[in-house]
């Protein structure tokens, strides 16, 4: 139990969970009736303190455990980065720290070293026991202009084959059509490149916002909005000058401003969603149940004077951090689980439920627009930091995708959460027996995918489909459901 | 005897009339009935049957079955209570006497020290007149009250559940001799004489709970609808029973079972309790603003609804109605008596969480005050004065200790040897009524059983469930720190399965 105090160092509430679990000796008449009760109580608890680690440690015995790991493996994990998140999860498993130059089973590396190990240069040559938590070139949905020249393209190629989910439909504004299905990105340029086609797009709306970002920073670096055009003649001139070399240098997406956001106790909120995705080809995601709203400390105000107060617009919790109204015990972090509450409370449950079932729709046909150009390296996982914000319509839009969410605890939840991600990441993509192996099929049992929720897995969908165009008359497949769009994840 | 009953009965039928003549709803209805009579179904040759069909059929029939249902509950026990209270004039020979006399003086040290306070400061307990540039400035913020700037330093929560139960543990009655006091514990609460249930009593209140939907529907929400299309309070009662409810009609079950849908008087009176926030300067302002500040906004679960608490608690305590409506104990007991503030109600550390779960339920501050003020009146003061009330805090605390003496003694005695109280490790969740304390989607079920069952009794239970739920872990610790640590978490608690468990024991 010792060995896992320190895990949640950082204050009482989840100091007190921990011991609660680490007594719970046999258990007891009542748990187990509990249990038998209602069978996701026992869940909860699981999930809760993270999956039960295996021998070693002086921990808990019993339960599911990283198991059959024996003698024989001995698991080697490297990090990039000094997460405690990380280094708990990993030595909980009874994994031990090496270098990079050392022979590893299990690298969380920094995109810098993923690139290394993936150039043609390094000539490295990953084991079928090697595992590594990013794809060669999953820039391809992590940078702001590539997401969107991706999106565009798959919505093309859809429409050329004819395909009914790139139907259009009459757009309420003045001019054009827009896509009825996969309209779930904003109006979004790349500058300098698309300057033409943005003004032609300008003048339609005149009167609209637009925000600026650099295709290249995270964190909501560099990040302005863009009400008139002069604006942003001056800034190109002011760019081109002497003063900004880098800047002229850089490329900047303009998108539309969502200025109608849901409001919630007046104030603005982005999604902050966790994707974990195990392969593109065939794909396998999965959506982490335990998302959290991220609230700006200020109340949301359109008005011209606010437009560069950027602790109104940005929700960021590194821009939101610096605001003299941050509150340290929360974060400005709501759990999903109290926004469905309150969604379900004051508007119904039907426009909840569709609101969630367009997040889920808006996840998978992302990563379908990249999937054909993702390198799908069998050794490669991903978990992803999607940023969706919702409408006042309760239409959700893809703000950006990261590829390295932050594994920075703000609050002692945070950490709960976050440790419990990992945990849960690990479970997904490790096989059974604990050990990397790309040989595996990577399909997880339902109990190893903790807070984990089944997106999509089209290998799974497939099958389903084979056995159900076989024996026709026999309908009574019991496989699990391969893919589940509109469901809800609670 | 049947004499005898039917003058009881036409004794109610008289006192309802009363009541029902001095509530604002009158006025309304006896202005639609008269616009029945005049209508042209109504003969005046069978005046009787055709007034009645269309009093029926205009729904004006439920709305006055609602209206004496909730008279009935509420208002008419309190007159009864009053009459009884002047026929036995003995204080003295009163076995409660003492009780009630520690109510009184409680009530009366919390208006001191807020008087205290006041004179501290130097500000008039009445409140003053807003100066312009602040009304302005508090008027343009209203929306955003976490935005407006005040000093607060000064001020202080003017009690906390802590001293309540201070307060409580000291209690003393004429029973409980001094000298006895090595035989029995300092700090049961056994001695005092107040009926309380015992776990079979409490399985036959709530016998609901544990009885399968005989006509299970399969669609709960449907169910739902069709009841609250029906507008039958006491059938609204009953579906909160199940407590499953489902969260898109939970705010107008509630609203119906606690007779708080808004009239257009409501939304009058809402008005003017903003406009007396607005032009008048009170003391409670600032313990309301630190209180909310001091909680609900460093709540992971509320922090969003900071603004609508300020506008909430605020208008809460310009109320008048309130103080008329909540009973309070009255005993002889000389001294000085203090003034309150207009609603009565001294706020205390964590008043916000009261109001707090209805943020989950209503977007507009209006129906969120009415539903919050009747649920207020009706059960979370009874949680925050000391009273005989067979659900007031006293009973309640009384209700636990028998409980867990009965029910888990290896517990009570793992107590009794450490010699902590039982009582101060889930104090906190009692008298909040669990707010702060469970996940909002936790809490609103546990509200549910509480409108319900009508009853407070839940709360006693429910922290007897929990302690026995981690039992095994308080057994192996030695200190109050350590226990408190086990139950600080209570995010993986579920209430109805619980509750069903503890019921069905044998």
């Amino acid at each position: 139990m010792q060995g896992h105090v320190r895990i949640y160092s950082g204050g009482g509430g989840g100091d007190a969970a921990l011991l609660y679990y680490g007594c719970a000796g046999p258990v007891g008449d009542w748990t187990q009736r509990i249990a038998s009760l209602q069978p996701t109580i026992d869940q909860s608890v699981a999930t809760m303190y993270g999956r039960l680690p295996g021998t070693g440690n002086g921990a808990v015995s019993g339960g599911v455990g990283a198991g059959a790991l024996g003698d024989r493996v001995k698991i080697g994990f490297c990090t990039d980065l000094d997460k405690s998140v990380l280094v708990n999860n990993f030595e909980k498993r009874g994994w031990h720290q090496v270098n990079g130059d050392d022979d590893w089973h299990f690298y969380w590396a920094g995109v810098q070293t993923c690139r290394n190990i993936f150039s043609v240069d390094s000539g490295y040559r990953m084991h079928d026991t090697q595992m590594i938590n990013h794809f060669p070139n999953h820039y391809e949905l992590s940078r702001k202009d590539l997401l969107v020249k991706n999106i565009k393209r798959y919505r093309k190629d859809l429409e050329r084959d004819g395909n009914p989910l790139a139907e259009k439909t009459e757009s309420n504004n003045s001019s054009g059509t827009r896509y009825l299905y996969l309209d779930f990105v904003p109006t979004t340029f790349v500058l300098p490149a698309d300057y033409n086609m943005f003004v032609e797009e300008y003048r339609k709306f005149p009167l609209s916002t637009w925000i600026m970002k650099p295709c290249g920073k995270s964190q909501g670096a560099g990040i302005f909005l863009i009400n008139k055009l002069s604006k942003l003649k001056k800034w190109s001139r002011e760019a081109k000058g002497p003063f900004h070399p880098q800047i002229a240098k850089e490329s900047y997406v303009i998108s539309r401003y969502i200025d109608n956001p849901l409001l919630i106790g007046g104030k603005k909120f982005d999604l902050r969603l966790y994707v974990l995705v195990t392969s593109f080809r065939p794909l396998k995601a999965y959506l982490f149940k335990q998302g959290f709203c991220r609230f700006c400390t200020v109340k949301y105000d359109t008005s011209v004077t606010e437009l560069d107060n950027m602790y109104v617009h940005l929700t960021n919790v590194s821009v939101q951090k610096h605001g003299g109204e941050y509150n340290t015990l929360h974060g400005g972090k709501w759990s999903v689980q109290n926004l469905a509450l309150y969604l379900e409370g004051t508007r119904g449950k039907e426009v909840t439920d569709r609101l969630f079932g367009a997040i889920s729709w808006l996840i998978v046909h992302s990563l379908r627009a990249v999937a054909p150009v993702m390198a799908s390296d069998r050794h490669c996982f991903e978990c992803y930091g999607y940023d969706i914000i919702i409408d006042n319509a309760l239409k959700p839009w893809l703000v950006e995708v990261n590829a390295s969410p932050s594994l920075t605890s703000t609050t002692v939840n945070d950490r709960i959460l976050k440790y419990k991600l990992i945990d849960n990441i690990l479970s997904v993509v490790l096989p059974p027996d604990g050990i990397p192996d790309v040989r595996w099929c990577k399909i997880p049992s339902a109990d190893a995918l903790g807070n984990f929720e089944l997106l999509i897995d089209e290998e799974l969908a497939a099958h389903d489909e084979a056995q159900n165009s076989n024996n026709n008359n026999n309908n009574s497949s019991s496989h699990t459901k391969s893919s589940k769009l509109s469901s809800r994840w609670k | 005897m049947e004499e005898l009953q039917d003058s009881s009965i036409h004794h109610t039928t008289a006192k309802v009339i009363t009541a029902i003549k001095n509530t604002k709803c009158y006025e309304p209805i006896y202005k639609e009935l008269q616009r029945l009579v005049a209508s042209p179904g109504v003969d005046k040759n069978d005046m009787r049957n055709t007034l009645e069909d269309a009093i029926k059929a205009a729904g004006l029939e439920t709305e006055i079955r609602n209206m004496i249902y909730n008279l009935v509950r509420s208002r008419l026990k309190k007159l009864e209570v009053g009459d009884v209270r002047q026929t036995t004039k003995s204080a003295q020979s009163d076995p409660l006497g003492y009780l009630k006399r520690a109510g009184v003086l409680w009530d009366r040290r919390v208006r001191k020290s807020l008087n205290a306070m006041c004179g501290e400061l130097k500000v008039p307990l009445h409140g003053q007149p807003r100066i312009s540039t602040d009304r302005e400035d508090f008027v343009a913020k209203w929306n955003e009250l976490s935005n407006y700037n005040m000093d607060l330093a000064n001020y202080r929560p003017v009690y906390a559940p802590k001293d309540l139960l201070e307060v409580l543990l000291s209690l003393k009655g004429p029973t409980r001799p001094n000298e006895n006091s090595d035989q029995i514990p300092q700090w049961e609460f056994s001695h005092i004489a107040l009926p309380v249930k015992n776990l079979f009593e409490l399985r036959t209140h709530y016998a609901d709970l544990l009885r399968g939907d005989p006509y299970s529907v399969p669609d709960l929400a449907v169910q739902c609808q069709r009841i609250l299309d029906s507008r039958h309070a006491p059938m609204c009662q009953q579906y909160l029973k199940k407590g499953c409810t489902p969260a898109p009609y939970r705010g107008a079950l509630w609203a119906s079972v606690l007779g708080s849908k808004l009239h257009d008087y409501d939304i009058e009176n809402w008005q003017k309790l903003r406009n007396s926030v607005w032009t008048t300067d009170h003391i409670v302002d600032k313990l309301v603003f630190k209180d909310i500040q001091l909680t609900a906004s460093n709540d992971d679960q509320y922090f969003v609804f900071e603004d609508v608490l300020y506008q909430v608690l605020l208008c809460f305590s310009r109320d008048t109605e309130i103080a008329n409506c909540v009973e309070y104990e009255s005993f002889p007991v000389k001294g000085k008596t203090y003034e309150g503030p207009p609603s009565g109600v001294v706020p205390f550390h964590g008043i916000c969480m009261f109001a707090a779960p209805f943020c989950y339920l209503y977007d507009s501050p209006v129906c969120l005050y009415y539903t919050f003020r009747a649920f207020y009146i009706r059960y979370c003061h009874r949680l925050t004065t000391i009273n005989t009330h067979p659900q007031g805090i006293v009973s309640l605390c009384l209700l636990f200790e028998k409980l867990l003496q009965t029910y888990e003694p290896q517990l009570w005695s793992h107590f009794r040897e450490l010699q902590i109280q039982p009582l101060r490790v889930v104090f906190k969740w009692l008298m909040r009524g669990f707010s702060g304390h469970l996940p909002p989607d936790q809490l609103l079920v546990l509200w549910d059983l509480i409108l319900g069952f009508d009853s407070l009794e839940i709360l006693p239970l429910f922290a007897i469930i929990i302690l026995s739920f981690r039992k095994e872990s308080i057994m192996q610790v030695a200190s109050l720190d350590s226990i408190e640590a086990i139950l600080a978490d209570l995010s993986s608690i579920k209430v109805l399965p619980l509750v069903q468990l503890a019921l069905s024991r044998d």
